[in-house]
């Protein structure tokens, strides 16, 4: 599904240049669960946008589905996005301003589903997320639990190929952190094929293979049993 | 998708409620004053229009030479209409009319003075005035018949039928109504409430046959496809083809300039009149919205911070760039259109006035265009405008960049964007305080100028009846009341003299040059009542009779005629008659106030005069003196209503377009710096909100409330110091473009200057300061928490 090699990401600022990806190559094949770990600015995070086609390389080739896309322009890459790969964040990244039931609803509307069909999944995703029952609520009369299990609800209403996440549990408690990394087993073992960052060893765990991260390249990969 | 654009936006008004309060205000108040505008704007473009045959209609002016300068004049001969429509076979119709009189009316026990013309029997042919009752064919013939308007009928008759009905008119001759015509709307220029036959005016007035008499409007229709300049050209000499010694060259000015392009300067039409108001006023209504909008702006952007996550985080669930742009723009197009809504409000409440200020009488009606496409119309140019900006801003977010530092990017170039509009309202509102304070000054310099007479306590009272012939005996009274200092007559009301000649010659003159001399007829008291002074020779005498033949004339005629002593110097005119200087009246303004007084000459003839003039003594009870002067003059015209006008408010009447352009200034400069404030009370507030971490660093740090309130004031107050300096420059050329349309005017002083900016600062600074001191007072411990 996903196939790297390598990629290179450099920031520049007026005096300095940051490599933030060196060489970096990585496959990650369809139905897998990959967990990418490393020290703070190992270059974590820049992979995670770059995979999520928010941010392009600076070298290298990424191929999406056997599509080069490491040269997509704006509008084609969030074409390609929204089809295909769902979110979820640390902070959960709600809008403040929808409900429970239109935050899941947001990304069908980009992709142009029909409102009654909009409907139908929503309520489905919420009722297998079980927090049907805050649908009418805002997301800041959740708990950090109900949130992140919204983020994931809405990650995967598109029903996508891909859900890359970011630190999912960073700002849970372990009981509510177990409860979202069991969703995305869960949903793993439906045949969405996931990329997690983490620091947590714990969460790791839940994963099929775990990638190390140092300096912008990987440095050891273990295979889970 | 419309739907949750809509959602999200309501959304976001309803949780921000400040921002959105401040936000509505000021623009619902740009646009309720750029609709205000547009109203009178409309108004003015709509006059006269109504009248169906409105690309045909004319009326005949002419141009007069005078020593090379050129003068036009609406005033033709009383022989010209009926001889134009016999050789000129493009006329269809043609009327004359007099200048409008009021007449005094009575029916039964109603009293009722009303306004109305003399005009030819085409007059209801070319003009639409709706008839209401009576034969048209018959209207303005017969001499002794009337056609009333609806609301004069119903002043007199109420609700009877007003055919057939007999009004006395000058207590003395009988009139039947004939017709009634609809009221003209408030927009014709040619405006009455009665009309009778021409016939009656020229059998009044012999000087009518004249051809070098230039004394009555005349109108034309012409044929459909005639071509109005082979009409001028026959023109040009008609006049002087019938009587080789006149001047006049007529030709026709068309109803569609009337009324707002009727400026002529040296016999040619400038373009210019009312039509520079409307301009003026319409730039003004752009200039005010974009104020508004640019609060709009400003605070949209200033508060992206709040918004950037929620573009990040739609971009990542699919969004592209366009439906960013739709989104922000759907969020200001709700916006403008929930604040026309109140501005819609404002102007129906606002509305009576305004009438008042710019005495119109505009209705808060759907049926006018300004209200069913101008509301929704301003709604959706506010809107573009006022969200163009933003959403472009908006939506370029990079999710990446918001995500990691939950802040938008502090862009150097959005802030830079954001000070130069707020330096634009800040340049415009400065601009309209140094200009109503220097139009402010202009109207008090001429007010007070020296006049050359008293215009105080002299009351102004129309000649009716047999007041003209009981004259002495009137003063006599008047005087006996202890309450009025002196009495006499004039033909004019001083501060406007009406007639002119160029008929003058005396010994030595230039035979080639024509000097256009102002005329007026007096009684003998008339230059001791008005407290004017003689410059040289002598008043008239009491007894008018031994001065028939005699004209006192003002100093700059002395100075024309240039004889070291012009008393006793003979002047000659066209009809043979002889008249000999007997005295020289020292300047005094009349006619153009802005002006240096015309050449004139004042006639002793006590009987060619209109107005009794009637000085009360100074320091009296005012309404105790009149009510006084009405016994006396009850006593002697006992038929008609009483009525006066005190001269010092025909005086005031004068600054009209003065004193309005002076209160329109006025509301602009108040209602821009309101705006501006608005919006700077909101830009305050976020960077406050902005900053309160650095507040509460700084206060542990030892800050004082008095540093926080500077540093945080600092930056706006620049801001208005820098628009100070760019709008001196600019507001001083504009009013030195204004001023230099007046001879007698101000200089523009620098405190004006000084005065302006230093207001708009101050009242900055108060906007400011009070988010300034909010945030320092702010408890540290707290606002170092919110990160």
């Amino acid at each position: 599904m996903i196939k790297i090699k390598d990629l290179e990401k450099i920031y520049r600022t007026e005096e300095v240049e940051t490599v933030a990806l060196n060489k970096l190559s990585l496959e990650v094949k369809e139905g897998e669960f990959v967990a990418v770990m490393g020290p703070s600015g190992c270059g974590k995070s820049t992979l995670l946008n770059i995979l999520g086609l928010l941010d392009d390389p600076d070298g290298g080739s990424f191929m999406f589905n056997n599509i080069e896309v490491a040269h997509f322009n704006e509008r084609k890459r969030a074409d390609l996005r929204k089809h295909n790969i769902g979110f979820v964040f640390q902070s959960f990244n709600l809008i403040d301003e929808l409900t429970v039931f239109e935050n899941v609803e947001l990304p069908l509307i980009y992709t142009g589903v029909k409102s009654a069909e909009r409907k139908k999944r929503v309520e489905e995703v919420l009722d297998k997320m079980q927090i049907m029952h805050r649908r009418n609520h805002y997301p800041q009369q959740l708990s950090g639990g109900q949130q992140q299990r919204v983020a994931v609800a809405r990650a995967v209403v598109n029903r996508p190929k891909l859900i890359l996440a970011d630190e999912p549990t960073g700002n849970l408690d372990s009981s509510n952190g177990n409860e979202v990394m069991q969703l995305l087993t869960d949903l793993n073992e439906q045949g969405t094929t996931i990329v997690m960052v983490t620091h947590s060893e714990h969460d790791a765990r839940y994963s099929h293979r775990i990638i190390r991260m140092l300096d912008g390249q990987t440095v050891l990969e273990n295979i889970m049993v | 998708m419309i739907k949750n654009y809509l959602k999200i936006a309501w959304r976001n008004l309803k949780r921000n409620k400040g921002y959105a309060l401040l936000n509505m205000a000021g623009l619902a108040m740009g646009m309720a004053s750029a609709l205000l505008i547009l109203l009178w704007v409309n108004d003015e473009l709509a006059y006269d229009k109504f009248h169906a045959n409105y690309d045909r209609l004319y009326q005949f002016y002419e141009n007069q030479t005078y020593d090379g300068k050129t003068f036009t004049f609406a005033a033709m001969p009383g022989p010209f209409a009926p001889a134009a429509k016999q050789e000129i076979p493009e006329i269809e119709y043609i009327t004359r009319t007099d200048w409008g009189t009021r007449h005094h009316f009575s029916f039964g026990d109603k009293n009722i003075y009303e306004w109305g013309l003399f005009a030819d029997p085409d007059f209801l042919k070319m003009f639409s005035f709706k008839v209401l009752k009576g034969d048209t064919s018959k209207f303005l013939k017969d001499p002794t018949s009337l056609v009333i308007t609806d609301k004069m009928a119903e002043r007199f008759f109420g609700k009877d039928d007003p055919i057939g009905k007999t009004l006395k008119v000058n207590s003395d001759r009988l009139f039947t109504v004939m017709g009634v015509v609809q009221q003209p709307p408030v927009n014709s220029t040619i405006e009455f409430s009665w009309l009778a036959s021409f016939k009656i005016y020229e059998g009044r007035n012999q000087w009518l046959r004249n051809w070098g008499n230039n004394g009555i409007q005349t109108y034309a229709q012409l044929h459909e496809n005639a071509d109005p300049v082979a009409v001028n050209r026959k023109l040009k000499d008609f006049i002087s083809n019938k009587d080789s010694s006149t001047i006049a060259k007529p030709f026709l000015f068309g109803m569609k300039d009337w009324r707002l392009r009727s400026e002529f300067e040296d016999g040619k039409q400038t373009g210019g009149g009312r039509i520079e108001h409307v301009r003026l006023f319409s730039v003004i209504a752009l200039l005010i919205i974009i104020i508004a909008c640019i609060n709009f702006m400003n605070l949209a952007t200033a508060r992206s911070e709040q918004r950037a996550r929620e573009v990040g985080v739609r971009k990542v669930m699919g969004a592209d760039r366009f439906s960013l742009v739709r989104q922000f723009f759907g969020e200001s197009m709700v916006m403008s259109f929930a604040a026309v809504i109140l501005a819609g409000f404002i102007v129906w409440l606002a509305l009576p006035g305004f009438n008042k200020l710019v005495e119109k009488t505009i209705e808060f009606d759907f049926s006018n265009p300004v209200i069913w496409a101008g509301l929704p119309g301003i709604a959706i140019l506010c809107g573009v405008l006022a969200g163009s900006y933003p959403s472009l801003y908006l939506s370029s977010f990079n999710p990446i960049t918001v995500f990691r530092g939950m802040r938008a990017p502090r862009g150097s170039a959005v802030s830079v964007i954001r000070k130069g509009l707020v330096v634009v309202q800040f340049v415009i509102s400065i601009g309209f305080i140094i200009s109503t304070v220097v139009i402010y000054n202009q109207i008090k310099h001429v007010m007070n100028r020296q006049l050359g007479y008293s215009k105080d306590n002299v009351m102004i009272i129309p000649l009716r009846g047999g007041m003209n012939e009981h004259f002495t005996a009137i003063r006599n009274d008047l005087l006996a009341t202890g309450v009025v200092d002196n009495a006499a007559k004039s033909n004019s009301r001083v501060i406007s003299l009406n007639s002119s000649s160029g008929d003058f010659r005396w010994n030595g003159k230039d035979p080639s040059k024509q000097l256009l001399i102002t005329l007026e007829w007096v009684s003998p008291e008339y230059i001791s009542t008005m407290r004017m002074q003689l410059a040289a020779g002598r008043d008239f005498y009491p007894d008018a009779t031994r001065d028939s033949s005699n004209v006192i004339i003002n100093e700059t005629l002395a100075r024309i005629i240039g004889k070291p002593n012009v008393v006793g110097e003979k002047l000659y005119r066209e009809s043979g008659e002889e008249l000999t200087v007997v005295g020289v009246v020292k300047d005094f303004v009349y006619g153009n106030l802005y002006k240096e007084p015309e050449p004139l000459v004042l006639f002793c003839q006590p009987s060619a005069v209109n107005s009794l003039l009637v000085r009360l003594k100074d320091g009296q009870d005012v309404p105790k003196s009149t009510a006084a002067v009405e016994s006396v003059i009850k006593k002697h015209a006992p038929a008609y209503p009483f009525e006066f006008r005190f001269m010092d408010e025909d005086f005031n009447n004068r600054f009209k377009t003065e004193m309005l352009t002076r209160e329109l200034s006025k509301w602009f400069a108040i209602l821009t710096i309101i705006i501006s404030c608005l919006g700077l009370f909101g830009l305050a507030a976020y960077t406050a909100e902005r900053r309160t971490r650095e507040i509460g660093i700084r206060k542990v740090l030892g800050a004082s409330v008095t540093n926080m309130v500077v540093l945080l004031s600092k930056d706006f107050l620049q801001l208005v110091a820098l628009a100070s300096i760019l709008a001196f420059p600019l507001s001083y050329w504009l009013m030195h473009n204004w001023l230099d349309d007046y001879a007698y005017r101000i200089n523009i002083e620098w405190w004006v200057f000084v005065l302006a900016g230093g207001l708009a600062m101050l009242i900055a600074l108060l906007t400011v300061s009070f988010q300034a001191i909010k945030a320092a007072l702010m408890n540290p411990v707290k606002s170092l928490r919110t990160e």
